[in-house]
């Protein structure tokens, strides 16, 4: 039995879902996060990465109830449970299921949750034990998650077959405190070890200053501000480009929030979905300005979980104006959407405009990530 | 059959052939940019000699060529009409290619046709200096080559984005004995100004024709001159169409299609303005199609309205298809088709639809220049292959519907000095601008008027 790989398995059960709710992030939020509607999304996600291992020859081990065993169940692989966690697991129970897997012999440890779980795991894990992440939470700044469920579930298998590389990977996280007043500040809490496909991993998030950016970002601000006189409601994502326009017209916003402008005035800061929905009603439509991620590419589905793919089909796609400085986009191989709908996804999905700069765009290949490196 | 269809020398033109006579609209004058009434010659004195003047209000249809001119141009021209057989080979197309080259000239484009014209009229009224700005390098190049020939001093305001990617341009500009300053520089107020708001801005056309023009108007012994744009330099380069319709007939051939690139408007209008009547009077169906890039698409997704030549508002109001003159147009390589107009001649055809415009992306047009390259040999500057990528789509359409067209390319010069553009393309650092047309029409929609 020494040749059979073991692969340690762990769910985050509440991961992401601060997000469609407009919390950024979940850790210690949950009760709130349940209070305002909040559906667990990760077991969804742990079962569209385990969906593309069917037939994989190892022995997953891991934890109890809705951390891993039903999934695993779901999915016919072979499994063993290692550790039992209490009626409502808290991070601390990551901490030892991990532990449990090691002590177990796992080779590789796959995780669904976000930066928190990523932490939680890396922490035991250290750079003696491989993992990746499944990625199901409200940030994902660290580059140990692959860019979907399906990617994730495709780098296992790579990985038992034995045809990948390994790289180091900082583990980040952002302030939560400092990140709900609205700075984004991450802070990197260790190295993890995981392995690669280029085009499969998530880059780790980079957080852009330079003069030149600046340049552009002001450039795509007047041109936003020009447009969006046209009496529309304009729901902004995050980041620093969406807050540069907000600046530029002299309102208020978020900068990790959702917030509606319209005719040059901040009517909705903070928004969360049922609040995007209700605008959208009563405004008979609106317009969404999103700029991605960082390093990633993601357009939507990463740090914007407010807008929802129900938001989105009641706008439809054509009211979706994206924009990032030409040094973000250069540094942005692809630009992807994972909303967590398929179909929404595949509808943004294309080629489409992306504004850089005062009355210039280029254009650039969305993708729909469920699609990414699946051929 | 031949390659290269070829006059003699005696064959060049004696006249330049002015469209203006057979427009199907009369042209709208060009406006005082204070006043707003339409502009009077002694307006343009300070700045051009009376001999351009004239031509550039002239309806006249005929307008001999001097001379001393004939003399120089005869030092490439006429320029020769070449049958692309290799490309149709290569396409295997029934349709019949040919492309008249520009590049022969010393300067490597058609930019001298009427930068020797230019120079010998302010030669003749004792003009000393002439100062004047290029985009790409290709005009600069052929008025310090012009100004040589006729002993007058030059400076030339090369766009900073242009001046940096191809330093050789200033070079072949010293040999020749002019003064080449990346724009903005902080040799004019113009420059100045905008190096206060944007330090690192890669600079554009219209901010350097800001700072010619102001270098011309605050010197007394000096000039401005202008490569593209305007009616005068639209007639000298005539001479590459009148050719072009000779050379067709020695191989008893007619062109169904004519492509060329537009920035300004200048190579483009002089290969098929001479055609212009044989369409309107003769009824021949023949199609012109001007060539621009998708980043900077003037012709066709411009309004057609009286606007500013220059970014600081100094020149004269013309009525033109324009992005607006305080457009940047994004730092694409084919530098010299960044300008937010075109000429007003250009544009009146456009508008009256004898003429057709379409735009093309920078990575599908480096695709037909290199494919051009290897077959023909010749390396086109990426202006020029602007019009290489539609006159390649139309023959392998014709592959399909068997049609034996006759296609003609006006490839207006070489890109010798264009070679990191190459390079980047090959690296695959070519980025795809578009012009966001539905945005900005939304948000000039909410501009208020002035």
């Amino acid at each position: 039995m020494s040749g059979l790989k073991k692969v340690g398995f762990l769910v985050n059960p509440i991961a992401g879902m601060g997000g469609a709710v407009g919390l950024k992030g979940t850790d210690g939020l949950l009760e709130e996060a349940v209070a305002r509607g909040a559906v667990p999304v990760s077991p969804r996600r742990a079962e569209m990465a385990l969906a593309e291992l069917s037939g994989v020859d190892a022995l997953f081990l891991t934890a109890g109830g809705d951390m891993g065993e039903w999934a695993l169940r779901k999915s016919g692989l072979r499994y063993q449970v290692t550790y039992r966690p209490p009626e409502e697991p808290t991070a601390e129970d990551t901490r030892k299921a991990s532990s449990s897997f090691i002590d177990e012999g796992a080779d590789l440890i796959v995780f669904c949750g976000g930066d928190g779980t990523a932490r939680d795991v890396s922490e035991v894990a250290g750079s003696q034990v491989p993992i990746i992440g499944i990625p199901a939470g409200v940030k994902m700044h660290s580059g140990v998650f692959a860019i979907s469920p399906q990617a994730a579930g495709e780098l296992v298998r790579g990985y038992l077959e034995g045809d990948l590389l390994f790289r180091e990977t900082e583990i980040v996280d952002v302030d939560e405190e400092l990140y709900r007043s609205g700075i984004l500040e991450t802070k990197i809490y260790g190295i993890a070890v995981t392995p690669y496909r280029p085009v499969l991993v998530q880059e780790r998030k980079q957080i852009y200053s330079s003069r030149d950016e600046e340049v552009f970002k002001e450039e795509i601000a007047v041109f936003a501000s020009e447009f969006m006189r046209d009496g529309s409601a304009y729901i902004l994502g995050a980041g620093t480009t969406t807050a540069k326009i907000a600046e530029l017209l002299g309102t208020e916003k978020t900068l990790l929030g959702v917030d509606v402008i319209k005719n040059g005035r901040t009517i909705c800061s903070d928004a969360s979905e049922k609040d995007l929905l209700r605008m959208i009603d009563e405004a008979g439509g609106a317009k969404i300005i999103v700029s991605p991620i960082g390093a990633q590419g993601f357009v939507l589905g990463r740090g914007s979980q407010q807008i929802s793919p129900e938001v989105l089909r009641k706008i439809g796609p054509e009211n979706l104006i994206i924009v990032a400085t030409p040094h973000k986009l250069k540094e942005t191989p692809r630009l992807l959407v994972d909303t967590g709908d398929p179909e929404i996804d595949e509808m943004i999905a294309g080629r489409r405009q992306v504004i850089c700069a005062y009355r210039i765009a280029q254009l650039k290949d969305v993708e729909a990530s469920s699609k990414v490196g699946t051929d | 059959m031949k390659t290269k269809i070829l006059l003699d020398e005696e064959e060049m033109p004696k006249r330049w052939y002015n469209v203006a006579a057979d427009l199907l609209t009369p042209l709208d004058p060009p406006l005082h940019p204070q006043t707003g009434e339409p502009l009077k010659p002694e307006d343009l004195e300070m700045i051009f000699p009376k001999g351009l003047i004239r031509q550039e209000m002239s309806t006249e249809r005929w307008i001999d060529i001097p001379e001393e001119v004939r003399e120089i141009l005869r030092l490439w021209r006429p320029t020769p009409l070449f049958r692309a057989h290799r490309l149709e080979e290569h396409l295997k197309t029934p349709a019949r290619i040919y492309y008249k080259y520009e590049g022969v000239s010393p300067a490597g484009s058609h930019k001298p046709n009427t930068a020797v014209p230019q120079a010998y009229y302010n030669m003749k009224e004792g003009v000393e200096r002439i100062a004047t700005e290029t985009g790409a390098g290709q005009w600069g190049s052929a008025l310090s080559m012009a100004t040589c020939l006729f002993d007058i001093q030059c400076r030339v305001y090369m766009v900073r984005a242009s001046f940096d990617q191809k330093p050789y341009r200033k070079s072949i500009m010293q040999v020749w004995g002019a003064e080449c300053v990346a724009s903005p520089s902080e040799l004019t107020n113009a420059g100045r100004m905008i190096l206060k708001d944007h330090p690192d801005t890669g600079g554009s056309l219209g901010i350097a024709i800001s700072e010619a023009v102001e270098d011309a108007a605050t010197h007394d012994n000096t000039n401005y001159a202008l490569g593209s744009v305007l009616n005068h330099v639209l007639l000298h380069q005539t001479v590459e169409g009148q050719e072009l319709q000779k050379q067709m007939a020695m191989v008893d051939d007619y062109p169904d299609v004519i492509y060329g690139c537009v920035g300004g408007g200048s190579n483009f209008p002089g290969m098929v303005f001479p055609f212009v009547p044989e369409k309107l009077k003769e009824k021949k169906e023949i199609r012109m199609v001007a060539c621009e890039p998708s980043a900077c698409p003037t012709l066709t997704k411009g309004l057609f309205t009286y606007d500013f030549g220059d970014t600081a508002r100094l020149t004269p109001l013309l009525k033109m298809y324009t992005l607006g003159h305080d457009f940047i147009p994004p730092s694409i390589h084919a530098g010299g088709l960044r300008y937010h107009g075109d000429a007003p001649l250009l544009c009146n055809l456009v508008h009256d639809r004898v003429i057709e415009a379409q735009s093309f992306h920078q990575n599908e047009v480096f695709k037909a220049a290199v494919t051009f390259a290897r077959t023909e040999g010749i390396l086109p500057a990426p202006e020029a292959s602007h019009a290489l990528k539609p006159a390649i789509d139309d023959a392998i359409a014709c592959k399909k519907t068997g049609e034996e067209k006759t296609i003609v390319i006006s490839l207006s010069g070489h890109g010798h000095f264009d070679l990191s553009s190459y390079d980047a393309y090959f690296a695959g650092n070519l980025v795809d601008y578009e012009y966001p047309e539905e945005l900005v029409k939304q948000s000039l929609a909410n501009v208020p008027k002035f």
